[in-house]
């Protein structure tokens, strides 16, 4: 239940109002070690969003297996033992003649290709069509026995073992909507919408693919995979400048490949590492269940304790993840040219998610942002210099990250709006904020705290990402937080991280016809 | 919930303390075996939350009291379907220069400052048919908010200096048009299906941007923006009697002007074939499709199950399977339906894929179209796509807002009284039959263009195994549209073109 600690005071006023809200969870664990968060609301009636996420992300893997925790979330779709299947030991043979032989076809690339790409004989390692014959002939048995499995192949439709996408019917025949995943740097997330009647359909289905996930089609869905990134990454004008530049500002953190992976790594991972990665990240421990809407807690937690305890708690504790990312000492500089409009990104390392410097920090992005702030006075309007202009604050799980990115207006170029930002910069590290405009943003933040709730999905995700990076309480606990964020504050952040040794700038220009 | 579970339910109740014993034996072993416990739901009746304010105006109230937040929306008949044929975009600049223009008393800065501080969150938009103003506030502040919300609508200053900087910024995402394939195969794909004429697919250029001065905002306002054109929503946080009473001295004394006509149906048809537009990146778009239905079409509900099953219902979908899952061939791949109110909208299929496999999943997609056509669906996929429809049917009215942007677009639309009352009858009654005759009536490829944006010479050739090649349709009869200039919309010389 949503409930008010008080009423909303006179934000008109330069007084502090006070503006709380407290989403009453209900949280339990279960004797396995998955954790789960209940918040009933009835304010949507007929209607629950439930969900869990696994605390890893891109950021726990390493090189070699970049990728896999978004691979993972493609794999959960698969199906299990009893779902996705007509004949699971049929089924599981085929698993094993495909894994045989995609091992011996990796042991083939990494070697013998890799090596004709090294001396320039190649131009692409895994591009089937720089196949050596041997190759030829394992990549035909490989696509022979994927469609034989899937009934399309030798032995027709009663050879197949497969039943296509049954995880997904079996929702959607039963009134579930908006069945989705994410993958983050820092968490993998799953979810989906049911009417209030169904939440034992959930249970049933959510614990049976955490119990017995077999990662069929590990080796075909790789090409969806692919297509994925050439979307996302490859066919958009600025995606493959933005994973560079990514990768360019972070040194030694996690946080410096791709959530989708890089090619290599993507067409690489085998049976055994996903094995472990399951073993390790999939199992309850590590794992926390969340359902947000109109249905009975007593009767949810019954339901949810008789189907979840059937996942058999990890022997092998995730490893922390130990890698911290060093201390930039020089400006970090990329120069894009492509088809975008002129533009540059200043960021700067700042800190984690619930460090006491990441409050005024994402205040200083509101104070940046929107028709009244900085950016758009100074930028937009002021100097006339830019079509678009914004500050985001990203604090995530082991490092955070501050960005300013403008796109330019007119003759612009990109070093103007990188002059234009360090003279606003300027001004925030020598004065203090005026107390109206500090009040402003704290108005505003504290209304878009109750906006975050008003969908069920909505506050599904961020009790999500609350708890996978820091702790859910933090829903609660914030807007004080923000609230508490002084003039004094915000001056010292802007002078601590805003320099120049701390900065990378990334600056694009639009490609001569 | 088994009768095990439930005894057990009822104890912790009784005892107030759960703490619970895992019940792991009664899973069934299959989720088909899972009884639940019937859901019961009627549509809300639009009648019960319509009232009329003294001036005449229309005015939906719904509230709910769990947050403190009050959200007013005001839909005005006409979007760009008022747009002057040389003016595209000019009901889209004067929606935004509402917004950003200030009012007659209050320069821009000023004003939104004022909406800033009182953490309110206003918007002015317009699409093809409609133009919609949006207020949400806190509880706590509604009368100043209400108040600075309705001065913008009533009196917006339109402030030629915020106008010069409005039109500079629309220039500069003018010139990003040809940067991402998506926005140049939604603008061509429009071009095709209803005509460079018609406001569904004209767009605006840098000299109809140009154009628009302070007089064409004020007369497009003056023609939109008033009582006589307007519907009002509002959810959240009030009591009804006081709401009412706001509204009524928010509306008073506004001139009523008339009312918008209805959007002129496009003139422009179809010519089927293969388009293919210039671009180079590693991955082909396409789509593939033809005009369809208007939303009151009598074949629109078996058409709408048709297409769940087709390519419109996600991973279940036979387009998802067979292109995606099947192949491997593209990450997203989907069918949409688009039925418009006052002429037909159009069908469309579309996927992203590798330059080498656009020829072989256009093959797939266009057998599982003709496929509809040719046999009749499975019962076991009618069912699904029946039950799917009628047990999401209770989400479009799942919250307040949500809900009254249905009874809303109703009332605009005048769609019958009993629409939502009898639809889950008339899903239920669909058989397969009706299917296939939608299908043989509405969807023949032999009527559909196939837009490809992409790099040809890779795409013509075709998949390495040699499975399909882009000679397969139309007879490799292929049209070259052109890339188009990003300011001025005239043909770019194209020295990419395919011999």
């Amino acid at each position: 239940m949503l409930r008010f600690a008080s009423a909303v005071a006179l934000v008109l006023s330069l007084v502090p109002p006070a503006l709380a809200q407290k989403v009453e969870v209900e949280e339990f664990t279960l004797p396995n070690g998955m954790q789960f968060l209940l918040v009933p609301r009835s304010d949507q009636p007929n209607v629950v969003s439930a969900g869990w996420i696994a605390r890893v992300g891109s950021v726990n893997e390493r090189p070699g297996i970049t990728g896999i925790s978004h691979f993972f979330e493609h794999m959960m779709f698969k199906g299990t033992d009893t779902i996705g299947t007509r004949d699971p030991d049929r089924d599981g043979k085929f698993r094993g003649e495909q894994k045989a032989i995609r091992d011996e076809i990796n042991r083939l690339v990494w070697t013998r290709q890799y090596d004709r790409f090294f001396k320039g004989e190649i131009d692409d390692p895994w591009n089937p069509a720089n196949d050596t014959q041997e190759l030829r002939v394992l990549r035909a048995r490989l696509d022979a026995l994927i469609k034989a499995q899937q009934g399309r192949g030798e032995g027709g439709p009663q050879a197949g073992t497969i039943v296509k996408d049954e995880f997904d019917q079996v929702y959607t025949k039963a009134g579930g909507s908006g069945m989705n995943a994410f993958t983050t740097y820092d968490l993998t997330c799953y979810f989906i919408t049911v009417p209030s009647n169904k939440l034992e359909l959930w249970a049933w289905m959510e614990s049976d693919r955490l119990h017995d996930s077999v990662f069929r089609e590990f080796y075909s869905e790789r090409d969806v995979v692919h297509e994925e990134r050439r979307l996302r990454t490859d066919s958009t004008p600025t995606g493959k400048f933005e994973e560079q530049f990514d990768s360019m500002f972070w040194a030694s953190s996690g946080y410096s490949w791709p959530v989708i992976g890089w090619p290599s790594d993507l067409n690489s991972y085998t049976f055994e590492q996903a094995q472990d990665y399951w073993n390790i990240y999939y199992r309850p421990g590590n794992l926390v269940g969340i359902v947000v809407g109109d249905f009975d807690p007593v009767r949810a937690k019954q339901l949810i304790t008789n189907y979840f305890a059937r996942l058999e708690p990890g022997k092998t504790q995730p490893p922390p993840v130990v890698t911290l990312e060093v201390e930039q000492l020089a400006e970090q500089r990329m120069n894009a040219v492509g088809e975008v409009p002129p533009a540059v990104e200043i960021r700067y390392h700042t800190v984690p998610a619930g460090h006491v410097d990441s409050y005024p920090l994402d205040m200083l992005a509101e104070i940046l942002n929107d028709r009244t702030g900085r950016l758009f006075k100074g930028l937009v309007e002021g100097r006339g210099i830019a079509a678009t202009a914004q500050a985001a604050s990203d604090t995530r799980k082991y490092a955070g990250l501050f960005a300013v990115s403008a796109q330019a207006r007119g003759d612009a170029t990109p070093e103007a709006l990188e002059a234009a930002w360090y003279e606003e910069l300027a001004k925030l590290q020598g004065e203090d904020l005026p107390e109206r405009e500090l009040r402003k943003v704290k108005n505003r933040v504290a209304a878009q705290n109750y906006r975050k709730l008003e969908s069920n999905m909505s506050l599904f995700v961020q009790l999500a990402f609350s708890e996978a990076v820091l702790d859910w309480r933090e829903i609660n606990e914030g807007p004080a937080k923000y609230e508490a964020v002084t003039a004094a504050d915000i001056r010292r952040v802007a002078n601590k991280y805003f320099k120049a040794t701390n900065r990378s700038v990334a600056t694009y220009r639009r490609q001569a016809e | 919930m088994t009768m095990r579970s439930f005894a057990a339910f009822a104890l912790l109740l009784a005892t107030g303390l759960p703490v619970l014993a895992a019940d792991t034996a009664t899973i069934p072993k299959r989720p088909e075996e899972i009884a639940f416990e019937p859901l019961a739901f009627e549509p809300p009746d639009a009648k019960t939350f319509r009232r009329t304010l003294p001036d005449g105006t229309v005015a939906y109230l719904a509230p709910a009291h769990e947050l403190p937040l009050v959200t007013v929306s005001i839909t005005f008949r006409g979007g760009s379907s008022l747009d002057p044929a040389d003016v595209p975009g000019l009901a889209s600049m004067t929606a935004r220069m509402i917004r950003e223009g200030g009012t007659a008393k209050r320069k821009p800065a000023e004003f939104d400052e004022a909406l800033d501080f009182l953490a309110t969150e206003v918007g002015v938009s317009a699409n093809e048919t409609f133009t919609t103003a949006t207020m949400n506030c806190l509880k706590s502040n509604l009368d100043e908010s209400l108040a600075l919300f309705v001065e913008m609508l009533r009196t917006p200053g339109f402030d030629q200096d915020r106008l010069v900087t409005g039109k500079a910024r629309v220039l500069e995402s003018l010139k990003q048009r040809n940067d991402d394939a998506a926005s140049i195969i939604g603008r061509e794909w429009k071009r095709l299906v209803y005509g460079p004429s018609h406001f569904e697919g004209a767009e605006p250029t840098a000299a109809t941007v140009a154009a628009i001065d302070r007089g064409r905002l004020a007369a497009t306002h003056q023609r939109i923006v008033h009582p006589g054109n307007a519907i009002v929503a509002v959810s959240g946080d009030f009591e009804e009697p006081a709401m009412l009473a706001k509204l009524a001295k928010a509306f008073d004394g506004w001139e009523r002007g008339a009312s918008a006509p209805a959007p002129t149906p496009p003139t422009a048809t179809l010519a089927p074939g293969l388009y293919h537009v210039p671009k180079e990146i590693p991955q082909g778009k396409v789509l593939i499709g033809s005009r369809g239905i208007t939303r009151d079409d009598p074949d629109a509900i078996p058409l709408v199950l048709l297409n769940e099953i087709l390519g419109a219902g996600g991973f279940t979908s036979r387009l998802m399977q067979k292109v995606r899952s099947n192949e491997g061939l593209a990450y997203s791949v989907r069918s949409t339906l688009q039925p418009k109110v006052d002429y037909p909208g159009d069908f469309r299929a579309g996927f992203e894929s590798k330059n080498a496999t656009v020829a072989l999943a256009t093959k797939i997609v266009l057998d599982e179209i003709k496929a509809v056509r040719d046999e009749l669906v499975t019962e076991d996929e009618l069912d699904t796509a029946k039950k799917s429809v009628i047990e999401t049917f209770p989400r479009q009215f799942e919250s307040k807002p949500q809900m009254l942007r249905v009874f809303v677009n109703d009332e605009w639309t005048k769609r019958p009284a009993d629409y939502w009352k009898t639809f889950r009858q008339k899903v239920a009654a669909v058989t397969r039959e009706d299917l296939q005759r939608v299908a043989r009536k509405h969807l023949d490829p032999a009527t559909m263009a196939i837009l490809v944006v992409g790099d040809w010479d890779e795409i013509a050739k075709g998949d390495l195994q040699g499975r399909a090649t882009m000679k397969e349709f139309f007879g490799g009869a292929v049209q070259h549209l052109p890339l188009r200039d990003p300011l001025t919309l005239e043909p770019l010389p194209d020295d990419k073109k395919a011999p």
